[in-house]
């Protein structure tokens, strides 16, 4: 069996891990989706449509909320690595035959393939929704939706690097929890998820703005509702943005980890 | 070519020297048991040879293969059945076994039947549907070996395999690994349980301090201490210091218990020393409730060298 056989199949492992975890599955599934309908038609009562939110706050919310599907997926790396780390299934990992390096890398990918999966998910529940209450879907969406998978994986990759670092840097403490929140409350808040670049501008100093204007995940939650729901053409420089700042949250956490287990061969523990 | 080798092997942990310029080899095909007593360094030197530690200085050889050097290699022909089981807690143990499998290319035409006999084999298949989180700590042990037996490694190491093991267990256990050499692996085994390195053992190495203290066959090591046999002698009433002073002058190690009824002679040759003592005794006018001879068993072996050892230090 080769080294990429086996990084995948320890990614298979990693990311049946995921949907193993049968309450976590059960929180996230039924937060997005009250997120989508409740929050989604409750607010829409609300809000008047505008050009910032477009025809309806349902349609602004829905494809925010796709995202923040992907985040809650990808972050479950950073559990799964801090498990593993206080479980000791790290030390069984390291004497399999395969490099360090594809150890890394098959974290980094189940993270992305969980992001993918989860939110692909709640894409497909989104786009009935949107036909439950009556909001039109061109049929380009749907093809821009599946042009975007490769981008929304690398994003995934890019949140699961972010979580692996903080797992690896918080080792075995339950400090991992904190840092988890933290990252889950500034990463969606400061993002153009629930609430328009208009209003984040009117509201709050500059830099913030600036910061959720280049979130990724307000990259992804811009170019969802442009294309995959609104059925405009893909822009380039989005996307060119989105893989720039999710790259290197990748490599980051990446880096932690494999700091970490180099950590465990000389200590013996993280 | 030795299976294992290795030549002034250090670790140490901060400020714990773990192991110390240890020099121990291990030949092909043979059951070596690394017999120390608990922190002796049996884990840290098996975790260097399973690639998870990286040594402070020395080298260590893996069938001819650099540990340090080319972990991944070494990776592919040894398999470690951990002193802690070690596993994914929401898997069942055939799920765990089987990504085991898959992992050193087991065929996966007889993956299936090899795991279901193996299980079997180690009492497993009634846990079969449990998660491993939730299996005891005996049955988890029991995975960690099944997934080496069913790996069939080059070399195979086990830590401490018995441990919270009940007694059948441990009899299906040693079979097994007895087993897995008679098939042409190379296995090493680390305890503290003396009988565990009796059933087990072509050699034993004894561990202690991270040094090797003394490395050969049961039979062997039991000769070499204090030339052979044990002599027990319980007197009707306690003995003077004269008599303990004039057996003393008779060769061999004599103690005596602290009720001074009791006493204890390490002597090379039971058959030369008993009538001197008899006679002696006679003497002195001692009367002799009872004589005991038995062979040291590897219990002596083990104190006796890990004691020496201790006496030894600064
Ligand atoms: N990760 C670690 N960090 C610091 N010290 C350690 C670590 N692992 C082991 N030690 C120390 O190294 C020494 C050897 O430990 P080791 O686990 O190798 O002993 P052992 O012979 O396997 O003992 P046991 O029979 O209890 O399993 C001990 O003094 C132990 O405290
Ligand atoms: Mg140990």
């Amino acid at each position: 069996m080769s080294q990429l056989s086996r990084l995948v199949r320890i990614a298979r492992t990693d990311f049946s891990y995921f949907f193993r975890t049968k309450w976590l599955m059960a929180v996230l599934i039924s937060l997005s989706l009250s997120d989508m309908l409740v929050v989604g038609l409750v607010y829409t009562r609300l809000i008047p449509a505008s050009n910032a939110i477009g025809s309806s706050y349902f349609q602004f919310l829905v494809p925010g909320i796709v995202v923040v599907g992907l985040f809650s997926a990808a972050t479950d790396t950073g559990r799964r690595i801090w498990l593993a780390l206080r479980e000791g299934v790290v030390q069984y990992y390291l004497t399999l035959p395969i490099r360090t390096r594809g150890l890394v890398g098959a974290y980094i990918i189940s993270g992305g393939l969980g992001g993918i999966v989860y939110s692909g998910a709640l894409l497909i529940i989104a786009y009935l929704s949107f036909m439950l209450f009556g909001a039109p879907i061109p049929v380009q969406g749907v093809l821009y939706a599946l042009t975007l998978i490769p981008f929304l994986f690398v994003l995934s990759t890019g949140i699961a690097g972010l979580a692996a670092f903080f797992a690896s840097v918080s080792r075995r403490g339950e400090i991992y929890w904190v840092y988890a929140q933290a990252l889950q409350v500034s990463m969606v808040t400061v993002s153009t998820v629930f609430y328009p670049a208009q209003t984040i501008a009117q509201y709050l100093p500059a830099p913030v703005a600036t910061i959720a204007e280049y979130n990724p995940l307000s990259l992804a939650a811009g170019v969802l509702r442009n294309s995959a729901f609104g059925g405009n053409a893909l822009e380039t420089g989005a996307l060119a943005n989105l893989l720039a700042t999710s790259l290197p949250l990748a490599v980051i956490g990446a880096l932690a980890y494999w700091i970490i287990l180099r950590t465990i061969r000389l200590k013996g523990k993280p | 070519m030795f299976a294992v080798e290795t030549l002034s092997l250090s670790k140490r942990y901060g400020k714990t020297d773990a192991l110390r310029g240890l020099n121990f080899t291990v030949n092909e095909g043979e059951i070596m048991v690394i017999l120390g007593p608990n922190g002796s360094g049996k884990t840290t030197l098996l975790m260097i040879l399973c690639t998870i530690l990286k040594p402070t200085s020395g080298t260590a050889k893996v069938v001819g293969i650099d540990v340090v050097e080319d972990g991944t290699k070494v990776r592919e022909v040894m398999g470690i059945a951990f002193q802690e089981a070690r596993g994914f807690w929401r898997h069942k143990p055939s799920s765990i076994l089987r990504f085991h499998a898959s992992m050193f290319d087991i065929d996966p035409a007889k993956r299936q039947d090899l795991i279901e006999r193996t299980m079997k084999d180690l009492e497993l298949w009634e846990s079969r549907d449990k998660m491993f989180m939730h299996l005891s700590g005996g049955q988890a042990k029991r995975l960690e070996t099944a997934k080496v037996l069913i790996q069939k490694p080059k070399l195979a190491i086990f830590d401490e395999p018995t441990s919270q093991v009940d007694l059948r267990g441990k009899r299906k256990i040693w079979d097994k690994i007895r087993e897995l050499r008679d098939q042409g692996s190379t296995i090493i085994v680390a305890t503290n349980e003396v009988r565990e390195a009796e059933y087990l053992a072509d050699r034993v190495t004894i561990l202690h301090q991270g040094q090797r203290v003394v490395c050969d066959t049961i039979p062997k090591l039991k000769d070499a201490i204090a030339g052979g046999d044990i002599v027990e002698v319980d007197f009707e009433d306690p003995v003077s210091e004269k008599l303990v002073g004039s057996l003393n002058g008779l060769g061999g190690d004599v103690s005596l218990s602290p009720e001074g009824n009791q006493l204890r002679a390490k002597v090379s040759k039971a058959e030369d020393w008993v009538p001197k003592m008899t006679s002696a005794s006679y003497v002195a006018g001692a009367k002799i409730a009872s004589i005991r001879i038995t062979e040291p068993s590897l219990d002596d072996v083990f104190l006796h060298f890990t004691g020496k050892a201790l006496a030894d230090q600064p």
